[in-house]
């Protein structure tokens, strides 16, 4: 079975040929439906690293981007996912190539015992943290890893949490024994301990973190020699929670992850549980989520840029920067009825209608933002103390970017011009005209200028989507996944009927998985979803644009100032609630 | 039409621009006009309320900030505040307690227990329904699981409590109305309805189907439980002599 199986038909890598010559038995290629990306299975761990290191470096294949690692338990599992060797542990490695535009998963399975894989740091850096989730949560080890430790947990926790036969609500004490150690000592080298160098905390409540997020970092003066990240402490279990509860209920949850842009978050999750339904949205349900999704990621920009420059010492256009915000807000509150956790989303379409004034209300916010923006342009654009600040600090190159991972504005500001939008356009962002910045320096001021481009080209999007907006329903008249309207659960019986298998059972999901991906505000944020066909999801992995910035965070700031360090940490926009789930 | 990449270059500083000192001044015009954009406003409306008397909305003035809690923000009619149960006319709750909003919630915050309702044309009702309020995300669902239009939410959000025993809200606290309770007034939030609803239509929503009661009356059926038994009569008297 090195080829494609005859007569099986869906989605092929383009590279499948060129896998198949090289690799006749160790690489087996994977049918998939048009709405899940490209997938081939490495039968034999042996040569997982042979297989990964021929697919970042031929220029044929040239996956040089680590998205993520989504593993699943199938010990539960009644549909079958991924090669049936009976092999408990499913890792699915998730590549995207710049140079071709493409995305591939890669399968590995692990039995129960020993649970061990080579680990793929070598190859790709970002896998670094991604090892030490599926570690942490699901206890696949990797052998050769440089740092394998808990992430998200403590060392007081006792099993791996996403384990099937881990039962959730259990609550293990962390005691002071339990935190985990930093490596910083083995960090430093002991010739430049000749000065005296001190450790500091900087967080998990720090206000200039902006989340609750540690970095331990070891000075000499005000001069970072070594850094070490840790996160965990707002981790609310998402996935874990995501697996007892159904579809519709997931959407809640999905709000606060990244809460500076909740739209995006949910239309990301809806978006993967409707590829895996085949459900049709209406247009206007599209319009809408493409309008407020793209006001979303302004607020997100506006809230990046705005607090970063109060680190900064520009209090004042955190003023600016919020005032439009709120206003959004208030257009977000009118839609959904809440401000910041909108549940606005339903698979199939929306919760509730616009408001009657809602393209006038759209359109009416537009100069405001504009003005607010002209105002934080005026200040700190051609600044000389804002640029002396922000240029050549944090400064992180292509090839860098891509080997940790990176998407998003971080990335287009270090010259690589990807864009979900652009690349694999969803929705309605195939019509639309717009741009996408890039900028090659790579430093904070370069992530500065692309987030205001970027809100700029958010605007004209949603011009572009008011001047033909939509009429028509806004939710799926398909009743096995939409809840019916009122008047018929009130009315009729069928329509009871429906409302009460819906609100009881929950949305049947046919079984398989997908992984979904839209452009978040900070990146590529990806949905993997397993389903076993029943009303809750069997597996869901978030795939976090907050995840590799922060990884990479204490690799980037040492050499350079404290003060330096907060600008960066602000620029890349880490979001706590989306960084730890 | 499509997407175009373009690049950025950090822009280059003038003459101006490097001696920093134009700048400086270019930005306070900037700041101080917003200062007095804001300022002058203010002291107009603050010149008419020593005059008119405090209370009005300002006038002039364009100020985003709100002065909570004299001034406060209006919320729109889908605000998703604490939670009501909506009664019927004769002052039942509407609740028949089939357990959908305790099943729809994400965050388990609802518990319900069922009983037999003495009018028999209302079967059950719920003996106990308690919201706890510090679990409750607040998303609806309860609203958009209801087949009986018995649960509505309110734009109060002023949620706190001394202890957490009193955040478990139950059917009497459940009971009281937001405070103007006009149909559609501001005192109430999200409501089910969505696309084209009687609601939007009339102004106001009142679903056909819960006017059970007239409709089973008109029809002769038993609406109510049997009547109290009478009251015992009083002895018989003694039979009167022959």
């Amino acid at each position: 079975m090195s080829a494609l199986p005859p007569g099986a038909k869906g989605r092929v890598p383009a590279c499948a040929p060129l896998l198949t010559r090289r690799f006749p038995a160790n690489v087996w290629i994977e049918a998939r439906p048009d709405a899940d990306i490209p997938t081939i299975s490495v039968p034999d761990p042996g040569s997982l690293l042979e297989v990964m290191r021929f697919l970042r470096d031929d220029p044929g294949t040239a996956f040089d981007l680590f998205l993520d690692l989504a593993a699943v338990d199938r010990s539960m599992l009644r549909a079958p996912v991924g090669p049936r060797d009976g092999n408990r542990f499913l890792l699915n490695y998730l590549l995207y190539s710049v140079k071709r535009n493409e995305h591939l998963r890669v399968r590995v399975t692990v039995p129960e015992s020993p649970a061990v894989l080579p680990t793929v740091v070598p190859i790709w850096p970002a896998a670094n943290w991604f090892e030490r989730e599926v570690w942490d949560l699901m206890g696949v080890s990797f052998s050769g890893h440089p740092n394998l430790k808990r992430l998200l947990t403590h060392n007081g926790f006792v099993g791996h949490a996403l384990r099937k036969d881990y039962e959730a609500g259990q609550r293990w004490l962390c005691t002071e024994e339990d935190l985990l150690p930093t490596q910083l000592a083995a960090l430093t080298d002991a010739e430049e301990d000749v000065f005296e160098t001190t450790t500091v905390n900087f967080g998990p409540s720090h206000p200039a973190t902006h989340g609750t997020l540690r970095v331990v970092l070891r000075l000499d003066g005000e001069r970072i020699v070594a850094a070490e990240g840790e996160c965990g402490y707002m981790h609310r279990c998402f996935e874990k929670m995501s697996e007892t509860h159904n579809y519709q209920q997931v959407i809640p949850f999905t709000d606060r992850l990244n809460y500076c842009s909740p739209m995006l978050n949910g239309n990301g999750y809806v978006r993967a549980v409707e590829d895996l339904l085949g459900v049709a949205v209406p247009p206007r349900a599209v319009a809408v989520r493409v309008i407020l999704g793209e006001f979303s990621r302004i607020m997100d920009h506006l809230v990046c840029i705005g607090t970063n420059l109060v680190d900064l010492g520009a209090l004042t256009n955190f003023w600016y920067a919020y005032q439009p915000r709120e206003e959004i807000y208030s257009l977000i509150e009118a839609c959904s009825g809440a401000r910041l956790t909108i549940s606005y989303v339903r698979i199939g379409g929306l919760a509730a209608d616009v408001p009657e004034n809602f393209v006038e209300w759209c359109r009416s916010l537009l100069p405001k933002i504009r003005a607010r923006m002209a105002d934080v342009d005026g200040l700190i654009s051609k600044n000389r103390i804002a640029m002396k600040r922000m240029r050549g600090t944090g400064v992180v190159s292509r090839e860098d970017a891509i080997a940790w991972g990176f998407t998003g504005p971080c990335l287009r500001a270090s010259g690589v011009p990807f864009d979900v939008r652009k690349d694999s356009p969803y929705d309605i962002y195939g019509e639309l005209d717009f741009d996408v910045p890039v900028m090659t320096d790579g430093d904070n001021y370069a992530r500065y200028l692309v987030r205001m481009e970027e809100m700029r080209q958010s605007m004209r999007m949603i011009e572009q989507v008011l001047a033909k907006f939509p009429s028509g329903p806004i939710i799926t008249d398909d009743y096995r996944v939409a809840l019916p309207p009122k008047e018929m659960v009130y009315n009729e019986m069928e329509g009871l009927i429906y409302h009460f298998k819906l609100v009881f059972e929950g949305i049947k999901v046919p079984a398989g998985d997908i992984y979904s991906y839209t452009e978040g505000a900070n990146g590529e944020l990806g949905y993997s979803i397993v389903s076993d066909g029943s009303g809750s999801p069997y597996r869901i992995k978030v795939r976090p644009p907050c995840f590799p910035l922060f990884a990479a965070f204490e690799k980037m700031v040492p050499g350079g100032m404290i003060s330096d360090a907060v600008a960066t940490l602000g620029m890349l926009n880490i979001i706590a609630g989306e960084l730890d789930r | 039409m499509a997407a175009k990449v373009v690049t950025l270059k950090a822009p280059e500083l003038t003459l101006a621009q490097k001696l920093y000192l134009p700048e400086v001044f270019k930005g306070m015009v900037r700041t101080l006009g917003h200062l007095l954009r804001n300022l002058i406003p203010t002291f107009l409306d603050e010149f008419r309320a020593l005059r008119k008397g405090w209370g009005d909305p300002l006038t002039f003035s364009k100020i985003p900030t709100i002065g909570y809690p004299e001034g406060r923000r209006g919320y729109s009619g889908r605000m998703r505040g604490r939670h009501i149960l909506k009664e019927r006319e004769d002052e039942t709750l509407k609740c028949v307690a089939c357990y959908m909003c305790q099943k729809a919630c994400p965050a388990d915050c609802i518990e319900i227990e069922a009983g037999e309702h003495p009018v028999l044309a209302y079967e059950k009702y719920p003996t106990k329904f308690e919201i706890d309020l510090l679990r409750c995300v607040y998303c609806g669902y309860c609203v958009d699981a209801c087949p009986k239009d018995a649960i509505w939410m309110t734009r109060d959000y002023e949620l706190s409590f001394f202890d957490r025993k009193s955040a478990i809200v139950g059917i009497p606290e459940l009971r009281e109305k937001p405070a103007d309770t006009a149909p559609g007034g501001p005192g109430y939030g999200y409501r089910p309805y969505y696309g084209e609803s009687p609601m939007k239509k009339a102004g106001e929503f009142e679903p056909s189907g819960l006017q059970l009661l007239p409709a089973l009356e008109k029809r002769g059926m038993v609406i109510s439980a049997p009547p109290p038994p009478p009251p015992p009569k009083p002895p018989a008297a003694a039979a009167p002599p022959k």
